[in-house]
C-alpha cells in the first residue's frame, strides 16, 4: 500500500524513526513497569550507552572512517558536565583548579549536560580539523592517539579532575526516562544528519573518496562537521553518565567502554541508525545476561558461575563471530524499511530476516 | 657530555622496544594489511607465560625459572603459537574482508585475551624478578655507567633486524614475503601460496612480540594485563609517523617515537613530566599532519605508473 | 588446450561478462580485441582465478580452473602478465625473476631459463641488480614477460603488451612473443586494444565487446578489416571500410 496523502509521505519518509522510538518506548515502558530498581539502573546505562553508539554512529556510519577516541569525548563531556554541577563545596575539595565561576556557581543539569556535549563537541572540532586529513586506518590510529592522549591529560591532571581517584559527590539525576528522551533526540539528530546535504555528501566521499573529492565533496570538511556533531551527543552521553553514577573516574573511559560501544554498534551494523539501536539493545541484553552468570545461579543449593571477565569474553567473541560471519550486522547496514510497500520492500525484509 | 650519553642510552633502548613491536606490527601490515591491535596483547601473554598460572597476588616463576636457553625458545614457541591460533581462528577467516573490518577484529581479539588474562591470572599488577641482575650498570666510559639491561636491548634489537633484513634479502620466503608484501594478488598469480606467506609472517610477528616481552619484563619488573597496550600504541604511532607499509619506516618510527619519549621526559619541567605522553602525542599528530605518508615513503607509494 | 565455456563473470551488480567461450589450442597465438571495458582483463583474470565466475567453466587440459585458487592455476603452467605490469617495485629485478620460481624446484633448470630471459631481454642482465621501479616502462614491460616465463608456463596470457611503450619497442615484444611461440612451443594468449598487431601475430581472433564475444575466427580469414571493424564498434563505416583499428 503506497500512501497517497502528504502526510502519509512524512510518515513513510520518517518510518525508521518511528517504528525505532516506539519500539525503544516499548522497551523503557515494559522495563519501568516490572518496577526493580537494579533492573531499571541497567536500562539507564543501556539507554546511555545507547546515546554514545548513535553519536559514533553519526561519523563512523556516515564518514565510514573507525574512530577509537569518541570514548575521550564521552570523558570530555562527563567531566564538563560534572563541573557544573557539582556542590560548589565539594567542588572545592576535589577540583580546586577550576576557574573561580565554576566554584562559584553552579547550573541545572540540562544546561550543564547540553554545554558539556558543547565542550565535546568544540574539542572534537578542533582536534577533528587536524585529525580529519588522514584517511582509512591512519585516521583510525590517529583518533587512538588522540583517545590515549586525552585519557593520559585527564588522568594526570588532578586538580580539575581528582586524577586518579574518584570525582564524587555529583547529583544524581539520570533517570531512565531522562536517558530515553536523550536517546530519541540523538536518533533525530542523528537521522536529520544523515539525511541532510552534509550527511549525504559524506556518505558520497564513504563510498569513493576520489570521486566525492573530484565531485566538489570537502571530504574534510565534511568529516570534522561529523565529527564535531557525534562528539556532541557522545559528550552529553558523559554527562548523563555521570550523573546517573553520582562519580566520575577517569578509568572509566577507557579501553572496555569504548570496546563495548564500538561492538555495539557493529553488531547492529555500522551504515544504519537501526543498527546502532539494534545492536546496542542485543549486546546491553547479553551482557547482562553473562554479567548474572558471573554472578552465579543457583542450582539446587550450589552456586553455580562463570568466572569474572566472562562477559567480557562473551562480548568479544560475538562480536568477532558477527565480524566473520555477518559483517554488516544484524540489519545488514539497512534501516527498517516501510512495511507497506509492495514486493521490493517486502522481499528485502524477508531477506534481511533470512 | 656524559649526560648526553646517559640520555641517548636511554632513547635507543625505549626506541628499540618501540621499533621492535613496530616491525611486528609492520609486518603483518605489509602481508596482511592488517593493523593488529592484539599485537600489544601477544606481548603481554609473552610475559605472563613466565609464571605459573594462578590468580595469586605473589607470582611464582615456572618457565622464568628456566635456564634462558631453555626460557627463550619457550616464551617464543608461546607467543607463536597465539599468533598462529589467532590466524586461524581470526584472521584468516576475515581474509577477503575490508582492512576496517579486520582492524575491529583484531580489537576484539586483544579484548579477549586480556579478559583471558584476567580470568587466570587475575586483574591486579604482580611483581616478578627475573635477571635482576642486568638492572646492575656497566661503566661505559669515566663517570657513565648505564644498565647492562640497556645494551642487551639495544643489542638483540641490532641483532634481530640484522637477522630480519638478511631473511628477507637473502632468502627465498623472504623474497617472497616482500614480493607479497607489495602486490599480494601478484604474487599469488606467480604461484606464491598465499596461507604460507602469511603464516611465516604471523610466526615471525609472533617472534619479534615475545622478544619484546622479555625485554620489557626484565625492565619493568611487572606484570600488568594491559602492559603490552600501551607498548604497542606507541608501535602503532611509530608505524604510522614512519610510513604505513615500510619496514624501515617502522624501525624509524620506533626510535623518533622513543627519541621523543625521552627527551621530553628529562627536558621537561618536572611538573609538566606527568604530561609527557600528552605531549608525544601532540607530537605525533603534528608529524601525521605534516607527513601524513610518513616519515619514510614507503617503495609502494612511490611506485611509477 | 584451454576451453572456456559460457562464462559469466559479474563485479557486485555490473556484469562484466555474459557467457563467452574460447577454445585455444595448444601451440597457438590467440588475441582477444575490444574496446575499454569490454571485458579483456576480466577474462584473463578469470582464467588466473583471481575472479571467480558467477557461471561457465574454465579448463585447462582438462583440469577444471575456476575454483582453484590462482597459486594453482600459476601450478598448472598457466602465467599472466597483467594488465599494469604488477613489478614488484621494491624487489631488485633479479628478485623480481626469482619471486617466477615459487613454484619450482628444478634448480637448473631455472638457472637456464634465468639466462635465456637475459638473452632475451639483455637490459634486465644489466639491471639485475637493480630496484625494478627505477625501470622505464618499456623494460618493466619486458621484466613481466620475463618473470612470467621464469614460472616456465605452457600458457601465458598477456594484457595489452604495447600498453604505453613506443612502436619499436612493441615491435621488439612481439618479435619475443613470436619467438616464444617458436622456440618453446609456448601457448599465447594475448589482449589488445586494437586489432592491427594482434592480427598479424595471431592464428585465432576474438573480438570481444560489451562482454559478449562478437566474433571469432582464423586471423587469416578476417583480414579484410570491415567485419572485425563491425564486430568491434558495432556499426559499419563503409566510408572508412579501410582503416585499421
Ligand atoms: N574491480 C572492478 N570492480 C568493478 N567493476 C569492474 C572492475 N574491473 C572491471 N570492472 C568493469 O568490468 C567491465 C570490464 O572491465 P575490463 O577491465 O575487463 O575491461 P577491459 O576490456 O580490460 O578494458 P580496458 O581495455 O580498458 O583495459 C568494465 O565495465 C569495468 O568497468
Ligand atoms: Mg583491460
Amino acid at each position: 500500500m503506497e500512501p497517497k496523502t502528504p502526510l502519509g509521505h512524512m510518515v513513510r519518509e520518517v518510518w525508521p524513526l518511528i517504528i525505532l522510538s516506539v519500539g525503544l518506548l516499548l522497551v523503557v515502558a515494559i522495563i519501568q513497569s516490572l518496577d526493580d530498581r537494579i533492573i531499571s539502573q541497567s536500562l539507564t546505562e543501556g539507554l546511555i550507552r545507547l546515546v554514545v553508539v548513535i553519536g559514533l554512529y553519526i561519523f563512523i556510519g556516515n564518514s565510514g572512517l573507525i574512530s577509537f577516541g569518541h570514548i575521550g569525548f564521552m570523558m570530555i563531556g562527563a567531566y564538563a558536565t560534572a563541573w557544573q554541577t557539582m556542590d560548589p563545596m565539594t567542588k572545592d575539595i576535589f577540583v580546586p583548579g577550576l576557574p573561580g565561576y565554576l566554584l562559584a556557581n553552579s547550573h541545572h543539569w540540562l544546561v550543564a549536560t547540553i554545554i558539556g556535549g558543547l565542550v565535546a563537541a568544540i574539542a572534537a572540532f578542533i582536534s577533528g580539523l587536524a585529525m580529519m586529513r588522514l584517511s582509512g586506518i591512519a585516521a583510525s590510529i590517529g583518533t587512538f592517539a588522540l583517545f590515549m592522549s586525552f585519557y593520559s591529560l585527564y588522568l594526570q591532571w588532578s586538580t580539575w579532575t581528582a586524577g586518579q581517584s574518584s570525582l564524587v559527590g555529583i547529583p544524581v539525576t539520570t533517570t531512565p526516562w531522562v536517558a530515553f528522551w536523550f536517546c530519541i533526540v540523538a536518533m533525530i539528530g542523528a537521522f536529520v544528519y544523515s539525511r541532510s546535504k552534509f550527511g549525504l555528501a559524506l556518505r558520497a566521499s564513504r563510498e569513493d573518496e576520489v570521486a566525492a573529492k573530484a565531485a566538489g565533496v570537502d571530504v574534510t570538511g565534511e568529516r570534522v562537521i561529523s565529527f564535531t556533531i557525534s562528539a556532541f551527543f557522545v559528550g552529553m552521553a558523559g554527562g548523563l553518565y555521570g550523573h546517573f553514577l553520582g562519580l566520575l573516574t577517569v578509568d572509566t573511559f577507557y579501553l572496555p567502554m569504548t570496546f563495548i560501544t564500538l561492538s555495539m554498534l557493529v553488531v547492529g551494523g555500522m551504515q544504519s541508525l537501526s543498527g546502532a539501536v539494534v545492536g546496542t539493545i542485543i549486546l546491553s541484553l547479553v551482557i547482562e545476561l553473562l554479567r548474572k552468570a558471573e554472578k552465579g545461579v543457583d542450582m539446587g543449593g550450589t552456586n553455580i558461575s562463570l568466572p569474572a571477565s566472562s562477559a567480557e569474553v562473551g562480548l568479544g567473541v560475538i562480536l568477532l563471530l558477527i565480524l566473520i560471519f555477518r559483517p554488516t550486522g544484524f540489519t545488514r547496514n539497512a534501516e527498517i524499511y516501510w512495511p507497506f510497500k509492495p514486493k521490493v520492500a517486502v522481499t528485502e525484509v524477508t531477506h534481511r530476516q533470512s | 657530555m656524559a649526560f648526553a650519553l646517559q640520555v641517548l642510552m636511554n632513547a635507543l633502548s625505549l626506541g628499540s622496544l618501540y621499533a621492535l613491536a613496530a616491525l611486528g606490527i609492520g609486518l603483518l601490515f605489509g602481508v596482511l594489511k592488517l593493523i593488529n591491535f592484539a599485537h600489544g596483547d601477544f606481548i603481554t601473554v609473552g610475559a605472563y607465560a613466565l609464571i605459573v598460572p594462578s590468580a595469586a597476588t605473589q607470582a611464582t616463576l615456572m618457565i622464568g625459572d628456566f635456564h634462558p636457553l631453555i626460557l627463550i625458545p619457550c616464551i617464543v614457541a608461546v607467543v607463536v603459537i597465539l599468533a598462529l591460533i589467532a590466524e586461524f581462528l581470526v584472521f584468516r577467516p576475515l581474509r577477503s574482508a575490508s582492512p576496517a573490518t579486520l582492524m575491529i577484529g583484531s580489537f576484539a581479539l586483544g579484548f579477549v585475551i586480556q579478559n583471558i588474562l584476567i580470568m587466570i591470572y587475575g586483574g591486579r599488577p604482580k611483581a616478578v624478578g627475573i635477571w635482576s641482575d642486568l638492572s646492575l650498570g656497566v661503566e661505559l666510559m669515566e663517570g657513565v655507567e648505564v644498565p647492562k639491561l640497556q645494551l642487551i636491548i639495544i643489542g638483540v634489537t641490532l641483532v634481530l633486524m640484522v637477522v630480519l633484513v638478511l631473511f628477507l634479502t637473502k632468502t627465498k620466503y623472504g623474497v617472497h614475503m616482500r614480493a607479497a608484501a607489495e602486490d599480494f594478488r601478484m604474487a599469488r598469480m606467480l604461484g606464491i601460496e598465499a596461507n604460507r606467506v602469511i603464516m611465516l609472517a604471523v610466526a615471525i610477528s609472533g617472534m619479534l612480540a615475545a622478544a619484546v616481552s622479555m625485554l620489557f619484563v626484565v625492565q619493568t619488573g611487572i606484570l600488568e594485563f594491559r602492559m603490552g597496550v600501551s607498548l604497542m600504541l606507541f608501535a602503532f604511532i611509530a608505524t604510522v609517523i614512519g610510513g604505513m607499509g615500510s619496514l624501515v619506516g617502522a624501525v624509524v618510527g620506533g626510535f623518533a617515537v622513543g627519541a621523543v619519549s625521552i627527551l621530553l621526559q628529562t627536558f621537561l619541567p618536572s611538573e609538566m613530566r606527568v604530561f609527557r605522553d600528552v605531549f608525544v602525542f601532540a607530537i605525533v599528530i603534528f608529524i601525521l599532519l605534516v607527513r601524513p605518508q610518513g616519515l619514510v615513503m614507503s617503495r609502494a607509494s612511490r611506485e611509477r605508473v | 588446450m584451454l576451453e572456456v565455456k559460457d562464462l559469466e563473470v559479474r563485479y557486485g551488480r555490473l556484469t562484466a561478462l555474459r557467457g563467452i567461450n574460447l577454445s585455444i589450442k595448444e601451440g597457438e597465438i590467440a588475441c582477444i580485441v575490444g574496446p575499454n571495458g569490454a571485458g579483456k582483463s576480466t577474462t584473463l583474470l578469470s582464467i588466473s582465478s583471481v575472479l571467480n565466475p558467477t557461471a561457465g567453466t574454465i579448463t585447462f587440459d582438462g583440469q577444471q580452473i575456476n575454483g582453484t585458487r590462482p597459486e594453482d592455476v600459476a601450478r598448472m603452467g598457466v602465467s599472466q602478465v597483467p594488465e599494469g605490469r604488477h613489478i614488484f617495485t621494491s624487489l631488485t629485478v633479479e628478485e623480481n625473476l626469482q619471486v617466477g620460481t615459487a613454484t619450482r624446484r628444478d634448480k637448473p633448470e631455472m638457472k637456464r631459463d634465468y639466462e635465456r630471459v637475459i638473452e632475451t631481454f639483455p637490459i634486465l642482465g644489466e639491471r639485475r641488480r637493480q630496484s625494478a621501479g627505477k625501470l622505464s616502462g618499456g623494460e618493466q614491460q619486458m621484466l613481466a614477460i620475463g618473470r612470467a616465463l621464469m614460472t616456465s608456463p605452457r600458457f601465458m596470457t598477456i594484457d595489452e603488451p604495447s600498453l604505453g611503450l613506443a612502436p619499436k619497442i612493441v615491435d621488439r615484444v612481439y618479435e619475443v612473443l613470436i619467438d616464444l611461440r617458436k622456440s618453446r612451443g609456448l601457448t599465447l594468449l594475448i589482449v589488445e586494444q586494437s586489432s592491427e598487431r594482434a592480427l598479424k601475430a595471431a592464428d585465432t581472433l576474438y573480438v570481444l565487446r560489451n562482454g559478449a564475444i562478437q566474433l571469432a575466427g582464423k586471423a587469416s580469414e578476417l583480414q579484410d578489416g570491415k567485419a572485425v571493424h563491425k564486430a568491434y564498434f558495432g556499426f559499419s563505416d563503409d566510408h572508412e571500410g579501410e582503416v585499421m583499428i
